[in-house]
């Protein structure tokens, strides 16, 4: 199930320094502006320009930007895919109900869950050694299968839901659901790890790790004859998106402060690996636009205009996309600007002929 | 140009896949700062002997021995993404390179095993990641330099020329530090001039980087023109081992290329 | 014994559905190189075209069973025709998430086509039982185990020994090479996917009587499809077949004498454990990578 990159990329133009990585302009600025344009959201309804619930729906695509950023780089950088995603969220957020009801504090609560999940990460990295193609990504599935089964069935996570109530940070700034402060700082929080996310991503795959990755999911062969330990690397994929996934857990549990046992579902992993292919492989502002365009949009706008076709819209979105959009979202305006510059000289050739006459 | 010791040492090797021996009982020698070519029609094994130097096979029998930095090794007692570290490079037939990175990254993914910093470091940029970055970058600029191509350095490997993808393998195993650089096909798919300026560059990778260079190469004017010596297999039988003028006139080789007219 | 009995005919007849569901997620991915997502979805919708003619012009379970697996056929063509033939040069794992595109929409138009409230579907055959062996089997379950084995046992026939089966295993070897051969490759995989869709909208007939005809009614069965897959292994069409029935017992045998609540995490982990020593399945080969 590994996956080609297009061969026709826009390839030969040589272009400045910094913009290598097909975002346009300075990535690491950009990343930055659109978390601040993001955080701008959590003023926006105590100033009466936003409802609450709006603020919340951008609250969830955080998380699952979050989430998102993990799987691209298992499936965009590395070329390996997993169908479990849905059971690392909810081993985030159930983890975190368990451990706090428990009376840890929040931090060392996620340090835990963010542990247990990285094992459990590098038990799948460890297995994809073995087992490929679409063999391993339904291996992934029994894991989360297998996660689900016990979140439902063990009394531990309270059978229906685990209620987590007010969180305490650093031991002294309680934050509950309530109060609509607490609300807006939640969610700035949320936004801040999503930054956090982006920034760290970025680090990692413009790095040595980055380059091996992306080595490997090209051909394990020429990797391995350039010094490139294939378990290592597979180990660091897995690892980083099962870490990433359990963030996002771990930011639900503190946002909505209750961990449902049975909503996670292979469908909520699909839908992850959905924002990566309609977004845009390798990209994370593209993996943004992949929550927007798949989570976002629908709750936002289209539940209103539209009510129940909302999930139909999504879904034709995503066969749309993918039909003419190959490449993902993120290029749209690229292929926009290259349009108008292919009829202004088109315009400029036929000016020049009409002129030569 | 011999010295006393080989640089790289095949001992009776042999490579079975199932029923079908593709390497049987081959064993020659290069010597440092030699530059060997292995030929031999479709289907020979050349790419076999290839895979069991490099390690991708272990399941070989024989023995490959190698002077490393600290004296003689067997190459099966070190792990394929290792063999690296011991100065053994290899380009592609089938050019692997990563389409979507520009070429510089493409280059600086040879430098893999130069860097002391993990994945903690990279994630927060520490100084010392950030240093080892620019030094690999500086390093690949040099190579990119020395093959001509500095100029497109920013660009995507992805929708270059065929000529240039084949520099940005060589650029890439180049990286590095190779003892003993092992060419697939560099000429397949250059054009004439490209080929005429192959001749030139691998004389330079000798010279400028201190290497041997074994390659395998159906282009039989590239082969007889640069290599000190020639080895000549036939379904992974060894046939002869001599210069160039001795090869194209050796019986058993001829015989083995004919009927692949084409080929000669 | 009777216990074992009755276990054994109950796995016989979720094994069927598994089976059905699987040797057409098998069916797919050998002929376009995609897992079907939406393979249960895909049978749900058609299920609710027999609820829905049921419930209102009273038309017996047979007819509209008759009527929904020609509406599956041609579920099956419409999809192929308009979604999977365009995305053919769309990378694998793109061409996997088009399927499940394909849940959201058959799932979000189930309540505008067919309302929010579930259907009813009655068995084949009323509820008469014979006993045997101390255990009560009823006929509907004979009936539906024999239809099963019999279209299962139709296709291998049909594969193994037409010049269409030969076309589909020619596809599934390499669709360019078959395309070069003048195999017609558009007609197999048009094929696969609606049969591929009859089969899963069997599965749902024969599920819809035990729970009701409603969205998530073939979950289960689409989700032990894929374990079935990976089990006897997707070179073969055998091998999923055998995978479902084995998944079937093993989870029945272990719900019933270990414990209800660990079954399901008992199998599957002893089936990611056999995964590990045998990464093809029971049946896999191991395909030989060319460097």
């Amino acid at each position: 199930m590994e996956h080609k990159t297009d061969q026709t990329t826009s390839a030969a133009l040589p272009e400045k320094p910094g913009s290598r990585f097909r975002l346009g302009g300075n990535p690491v600025l950009q990343i930055l502006l659109l978390n601040a344009g993001l955080m701008i959201i959590a003023l926006l309804p105590h100033l009466g320009l936003m409802r609450f619930s709006t603020m919340s729906i951008f609250a969830y695509t955080g998380i699952y930007t979050v989430v998102a950023l993990g799987m691209n780089i298992l499936l965009g950088f590395s070329g390996l895919i997993s169908l479990g995603t849905a059971g690392f969220i909810g081993a985030g957020a159930l983890g975190m109900g368990v451990f706090l009801r428990m009376g840890l504090p929040f931090e060392l609560s996620a340090l835990l869950v963010l542990l247990i999940a990285a094992g459990l990460g590098a038990l799948i990295g460890l297995f994809s050694l073995k087992v490929e193609s679409i063999y391993l990504a339904i291996a992934t599935l029994f894991i989360g299968e297998i996660l689900r089964q016990i979140y439902t069935s063990v009394p531990i996570f309270g059978g229906e839901f685990i209620s987590i109530g007010a969180v305490k940070l650093f031991g002294f700034i309680e934050l509950n659901q309530i109060l609509q402060v607490h609300r807006s700082i939640l969610y700035a929080l949320i936004i801040l790890v999503q930054f956090l996310g982006m920034l760290l991503m970025y680090n990692l795959v413009k790095s040595r790790t980055g380059r091996a990755l992306m080595a490997m999911s090209r051909s394990e062969h020429a990797a391995q004859a350039m010094g490139i330990n294939i378990l290592k690397y597979r180990l660091i994929a897995f690892i980083t998106a099962t870490v990433y996934a359990t963030s996002g857990g771990i930011l639900y549990a503190m946002f909505f402060q209750n961990a449902p046992t049975r909503a996670w579902t292979l469908n909520i992993s699909l839908l992850i690996i959905a924002m990566v292919v309609v977004g845009g492989f390798k990209s994370i502002i593209g993996t943004f636009l992949g929550a927007i365009i798949i989570y976002g949009i629908p709750n936002l706008f289209l539940k209103d205009l539209l009510g129940d076709i909302s999930y139909v819209f999504s879904g034709l979105l995503i066969i749309l996309v993918i039909l003419f959009y190959p490449r993902g979202f993120v290029f749209v305006g690229e292929d926009i600007k290259r349009l108008f510059r292919r009829r202004r000289t088109a315009a400029a050739d036929a000016g020049h002929k009409g002129g030569g006459k | 140009m011999n010295s006393a010791t080989p640089l790289l040492q095949l001992d009776s090797v042999s490579m079975k896949f199932g029923g079908l021996t593709a390497v049987d009982s081959l064993s020659f020698s290069i010597y440092e700062g030699e530059i060997v070519g292995l030929i031999g029609p479709n289907g020979a094994g050349k790419t076999t002997v290839f895979n069991c130097v490099t390690q991708f096979y272990k399941g070989y029998t024989g023995e490959i021995r190698y002077a490393g930095h600290e004296g003689m090794v067997d190459l099966k007692d070190i792990d394929v993404s290792r063999v690296v570290q011991q100065g053994i490079v290899r380009t592609f037939q089938n050019l692997e390179l990563v389409p979507d990175l520009s070429i510089l990254d493409n280059v600086m993914i040879g430098a893999h095993t130069e860097f002391t910093t993990g994945i903690f470091s990279h994630l927060i940029r520490t100084p010392k990641a950030r240093r080892e970055e620019r030094e690999a970058q500086v390093k690949a600029e040099e190579v990119l330099s020395f093959l001509g191509i500095d100029h497109l350095k920013y660009a995507y490997a992805a929708g270059q020329p065929y000529g240039i993808l084949k520099k940005i393998e060589i650029a890439r195993a180049l990286m590095a530090r190779p003892r003993l650089m092992i060419l697939d096909e560099p000429a397949a798919g250059l054009n004439d001039r490209e080929t005429d300026e192959l001749d030139q560059l691998i004389y330079r990778i000798r010279d400028e980087y201190k290497t041997s260079i074994l390659l395998i190469e159906h282009d039989m004017g590239l082969v007889m023109n640069i290599c000190d010596r020639v080895c000549a297999i036939n379904f992974g039988k060894f046939l002869a081992m001599d210069s160039p003028e001795k090869i194209k006139s050796n019986p058993q080789v001829q015989e083995a290329y004919l009927g692949q007219e084409d080929e000669v | 014994m009777d216990n074992i009995l009755r276990i054994l005919f109950n796995s016989m007849q979720t094994g069927s559905t598994y089976a059905l569901a699987a040797l057409g997620i098998a069916l797919i991915w050998k002929t376009s190189r995609t897992t079907n997502f939406a393979q249960g979805s895909i049978g749900t919708l058609n299920a609710y075209v027999a609820g829905i003619l049921l419930s209102t012009w009273g038309w017996s379970i047979w007819l509209v069973a008759l009527v929904s697996l020609v509406t599956a056929f041609l579920t099956g063509i419409l999809i192929d025709t308009f979604i999977i033939r365009p995305a053919a040069k769309v990378s694998p794992i793109s061409k996997q998430i088009i399927t499940l595109g394909l849940i959201m929409v058959i799932v979000g138009l189930i309540p505008l086509l067919f309302g929010v409230d579930p259907y009813r579907l009655p068995s084949f055959i009323p509820s008469v039982s014979v006993s045997l062996g101390g255990a009560s089997l009823r006929y509907n379950t004979i009936f539906v185990i024999a239809i099963s084995l019999g279209l299962m046992g139709f296709l291998f026939w049909f594969i193994q020994n037409t010049r269409w089966g030969l076309a589909i295993r020619v596809t599934a070897a390499s669709e360019s090479t078959a395309k070069l051969m003048g195999v017609p490759t558009r007609t197999v995989t048009m094929i696969s996917w609606a049969s591929a869709a009859m089969m899963g909208t069997l599965a749902a007939l024969i599920v819809a009587p035990q729970s009701s005809v409603n969205p998530n009614m073939l979950l289960d069965v689409q989700v032990s499809a894929f374990f079935a897959g990976v089990l006897g292994g997707f070179s073969t069409f055998a091998g999923p077949v055998a995978g479902a029935f084995i998944i079937a017992f093993a989870r029945n045998f272990t719900a019933f004498y270990i414990s209800d609540v660990w079954g399901n995490v008992i199998v599957y982990s002893a089936i990611l454990v056999f995964l590990y020593f045998k990464p093809y399945g029971l049946f896999g080969k191991k395909i030989i990578k060319k460097v």
